[in-house]
């Protein structure tokens, strides 16, 4: 998944849990599946990757 | 043969006809080329003019400025342009026409007009524009989305650049926790080289460009301000079509270059451009803070919206379920009440039923025996009549022969006694004669 994608899924989940029309069961599934996404967005954002930067330090 | 010269001896003729031919001094426009200073400070060059169309050169001529008149006109051409006095520029020069017997043909420079290099930069930057927006490529690279996640930079500096420590030590120290990669892809920012050396890095960067998010090009510390580089077209177009955002911070005070115009953004130092980038996704990470937030509090309301929902829905319950038992109980009693009416009819029914059936099976019983009684009376009456005594009284006699009673003539013998029976007395009589019936 990229951060794109999982951000794009992320404003789904809260506009649908805005519009009220999730039931309880369902809302509880999608805020799990919501904090598991918002947590992979950040990470994307502040944590460091260091395969990435040795990957582009290996660029000749 | 004696019409001969020597070299030296012609070199004095035409430096005498030159001297008297060019005795003013001369303003002349030319291209500079091969600009480079000696160590007394003297600056030597080239002036070249090229065919407008062609760029063939077309004419050339060796100058000088020597190291008392270049001083001065060197910081005076900077101030005005905005621009170290290089190669590569247009100029407007005044001469003096020299030819010297060793070296031949040059001009001497002494005065230039920086107003017309500034309307040169000018023209050829609307030039360069012009061409690229012809080629439809001027605004390609303003047109690229900015990604999300832009954190993959590729750098194109020189490496010692001071602007570019202090490009790494902002991304480095953002106040956000934000992270960034950087690969510096090293390029001459100025010099002869500057043009050819930037097009290679970004080259070099377009080999990799799927491990990058964006560009930064940047120069900044430098004691000189040359920005032909900038300007150029092979630059801009490279930079238009490049297919990664390109931010640049190439630091300088005058207009902004070509380079400034096709890239994606343009900001005036290092710093700036790292600012950009931590800005951009300083906004990323807010968004997702903010998707957190109204997530938050949007299921926290949605919760104990629920609860109190609960809350109704649990009262309601119990009202609903007292009222359903209330219900049910006097339904239950309502039953109770009809079961014990109906069972009371029933019971009154059979009650009754019972009495009628006591009645009816007495009389029955008396029925049966009064008949009884009555076919016994009328079998007494029956036995009273049939009875021998009273058939004796109503002219019935027995027949008696040797103790037996003769009911048949045929057991009869003439001239033998027979007893006849009456209901008063007997009577012994002879037989006389018998006659005997067929029956």
């Amino acid at each position: 998944m990229t951060y794109s994608q999982a951000r794009k899924e992320l404003e789904e989940i809260v506009r649908s849990i805005e519009s009220g029309e999730l039931d309880v069961d369902k809302l509880t599934e999608k805020v799990k599946h919501a904090g598991e996404l918002i947590a992979f967005c950040k990470e994307k954002l502040t944590k460091a990757d260091e395969d990435l930067q040795r990957m582009l330090d290996e660029i000749a | 043969m004696n019409q001969s010269l020597t070299l030296l001896e012609l070199n004095r003729f035409v430096r005498e006809v030159v001297k008297n031919n060019f005795p003013d001094t001369y303003w002349v426009r030319a291209e500079t080329s091969d600009v480079r200073r000696n160590a007394n400070g003297h600056c030597y060059l080239e002036f070249i003019e090229k065919d407008p169309v062609t760029q063939n050169i077309v004419a050339r001529a060796r100058g000088v400025i020597w190291a008392n008149t270049f001083r001065l006109l060197e910081s005076y051409f900077q101030s005005q342009t905005g621009t170290a006095f290089t190669s590569g520029m247009g100029v407007l020069v005044r001469v003096s026409v020299e030819f010297h017997e060793q070296y031949g043909y040059s001009l001497t420079v002494v005065d230039i007009d920086p107003s017309f290099t500034i309307g040169e930069m000018a023209r050829n930057r609307m030039l360069v524009i012009r061409r690229l927006e012809e080629e439809g490529v001027l605004r390609l690279n303003k047109e690229l989305p900015i990604p999300d996640v832009c954190n993959r930079i590729a750098v194109i500096s020189s490496a010692t650049a001071a602007g570019y420590g202090d490009f790494l030590h902002q991304l480095a120290s953002n106040p956000f926790g934000l992270i960034f990669y950087t690969k510096l892809f090293p390029a001459a920012m100025q010099g002869e080289n500057s043009e050819a050396s930037i097009i290679a890095a970004l080259e070099k960067i377009y080999e990799n460009r799927d491990m990058f998010d964006a560009v930064a090009i940047i120069r900044g510390g430098g004691a000189t301000s040359e920005l032909n580089c900038f300007d150029s077209y092979p630059v801009a177009t490279n930079c238009a079509q490049f297919p990664l955002p390109i931010v640049t911070g190439i630091g300088h005070e005058r207009d902004v270059t070509v380079l400034d115009m096709v890239a994606h953004t343009s900001v005036k130092t290092p710093t700036a451009v790292a600012e950009f980038f931590i800005d951009h996704q300083a906004e990323s990470l807010a968004r997702i803070t903010d998707l957190q937030q109204r997530l938050v509090s949007i299921a926290r309301q949605a919760i104990s919206r629920e609860n109190s929902e609960l809350a109704l829905l649990s009262k309601d319950v119990y009202h609903h379920s007292i009222a359903f038992l209330s219900k049910q109980n006097s339904e239950i009693g309502n039953v109770v009440f009809m079961l014990r009416a109906y069972s009371q009819k029933q019971l009154d029914t059979l009650r009754q039923e019972h009495k009628e059936q006591v009645v009816r099976f007495r009389n029955a019983v008396e029925h049966v025996i009064r008949s009884e009684k009555h076919r016994i009376e009328n079998a007494e009456q029956y036995f009273e009549m049939v009875s021998p005594k009273n058939v004796l009284k109503r002219g019935y006699t027995i027949t008696v022969q040797n103790g037996k009673i003769v009911t048949s003539a045929t057991s009869l013998v003439e001239n033998e006694c027979i007893e006849t029976i009456f209901s008063d007395g007997k009577a012994t009589s002879e037989i006389k004669n018998i006659e005997k019936w067929k029956i």
